[in-house]
């Protein structure tokens, strides 16, 4: 399985080490969420609720779709996809 | 502002979570005030207390709009945080989401690694080692009635816990649209405590639950004296909840959130009423109420807080909290981020903070 490139908002970067994206393996969205967790412990609570649905103002692209409009965290990841997560643009 | 490791010893510092992140102003005399920390920022603190029982720790329950609730602990007075090892989550994969954390309470005197967390949805989280670790209390997550509750305008959420210093093994929670819940078992059963207290807009006016309690304060001495600021009047009980008695007598109105007792006077409470469904001060003149002797009758405080047609200001239910000064210090925080304080039990006011976002929260603490 070959590594998946995640890119990360500025909030969580302190998650991860202040790095901007890290490398992780997973065929779907939730499979790649879940490596996420095991290398970087409390990630994915800052992604998803404790019931595993997505939060409502996270949106996860992959090669630049938007994941809520194919098959949510269950989208297959296809090698050597990219990954951005993003937060929403909210405000007034 | 500066950062400070430490502030001297009689120092007031109050812990102000708002909408955007959290303030600690600092004052040597209650006077002349200044803000010492920002942190958090951008992020809506429901609630923050600095604890004292051991080394200083200040909590705060930080609720991001993207990204998740957190309570995070600084044993720096906010220059640095941290997470729990074992936060505040519900067990993945179930049915229950955390909404939002809204009160931090630590645990009696003789007890300093307890601390006592609410959350929405309706949950009682336990660490007993100072914040590192969380456990909910399954009791109440398992209440028979559980699937009944109903969550008013600002959610399920578990608001007020009043652990009773004098009997480790008495508690009160207050649950918004739920009520007031007691255990004199250390937690392993709640009932509830609403008896005589009012829930206007239910058919049934004096239900077992569902009431609107806003927030209670415990007599300081007193452990089965509580009183109540409830959606639907203010409320007295002398036998820890078994039944309350309406002391609402003059105020101008039953409508109202935060409820602060002087602990060196106890007989001396100070309510926010406000006009029902507008939610600001009932006319053009913002006060403070105040009973001198335990609710008979009650006189507002107006002296150096603003009036006129253009005066609007609401307090939210964690927005007003006393110190443990003698005269007393009261603090009032508005929703549109007006800080107001009084070191004379309310006889007169000064703004000590203005153009902050708007106040959650506000709690005291004098240096020891």
């Amino acid at each position: 399985m070959s590594a998946i490139t995640v890119s990360l908002p500025g909030p969580l970067r302190k998650r991860v080490g202040n790095l901007t994206s890290v490398s992780v393996t997973g065929s779907t969205v939730r499979e790649i969420i879940d490596a996420l967790e095991e290398n970087f412990p409390g990630l994915r609570f800052n992604l998803c609720y404790e019931t595993g649905e997505l939060r409502p103002y996270v949106n996860i692209f992959l090669n630049r779709a938007n994941i809520c409009y194919l098959q949510g965290i269950d989208t297959p990841v296809p090698p050597d996809a990219t990954i951005l997560i993003l937060q929403s643009v909210a405000g007034g | 502002m500066s950062h400070h490791q430490q502030f001297p010893q009689g120092s007031t510092v109050l812990a102000v979570g708002t909408k955007r992140g959290l303030f600690l102003l600092v004052s040597q005399d209650r006077v002349k005030w200044s803000v010492e920390t920002v942190a958090l920022k951008g992020n809506r603190v429901f609630n923050a207390v600095l604890d004292q029982r051991s080394a200083p720790r200040l909590f705060a329950a930080e609720n991001g709009d993207f990204f998740g609730s957190f309570l995070r602990y600084s044993d720096d007075f906010g220059e640095n945080w941290q997470e729990p090892e074992h936060g505040i989550q519900f067990p993945q994969g179930g049915n229950l989401k955390l909404q939002n954390i809204w009160v931090i309470e630590p645990g009696r005197p003789n007890e300093p690694d307890m601390m006592y967390v609410g959350v929405d949805p309706a949950s009682l989280w336990i660490s007993s080692d100072h914040g590192k670790t969380w456990e909910p209390d399954v009791s109440l997550l398992n209440h028979p009635t559980r699937e009944q509750w109903n969550p008013g305008a600002g959610g399920l959420c578990l608001h007020t816990i009043v652990p009773d210093p004098s009997n480790s093994s008495r508690m009160w929670i207050g649950i918004s649209a739920v009520g007031c819940m007691r255990t004199d078992d250390g937690g392993q059963s709640w009932k509830f405590a609403n008896k005589n207290t009012r829930a206007g807009y239910l058919p049934d006016p004096y239900p077992e639950f569902g009431q609107c309690i806003h927030r209670f304060v415990q007599h300081p001495t007193q452990p089965d004296v509580l009183y109540q600021q409830n959606h639907c009047g203010i409320y007295k009980t002398t036998n820890a909840g078994d039944d309350w008695v309406d002391i609402q007598h003059n105020l101008p109105s039953e409508f109202g959130f935060p409820i602060a007792v002087d602990r060196n006077h106890p007989d001396t409470l100070y309510v926010v009423v406000e006009d029902p469904m507008a939610r600001h001060n009932v006319n053009d003149q913002f006060a403070i109420y105040r009973t001198q002797n335990a609710g008979e009758d009650w006189e507002p405080c107006t002296n150096g807080l603003p009036a006129g047609a253009g005066v609007r200001l609401g307090v939210l239910r964690h927005g007003m909290c006393s110190d443990t000064n003698d005269p007393c210090g009261i603090y009032v925080g508005t929703n549109t981020g007006q800080l107001f304080a009084s070191h004379n039990q309310g006889e007169s006011w000064e703004l000590i903070a203005d153009f902050l976002p708007a106040i959650y929260s506000v709690t005291a603490a004098v240096i020891v």
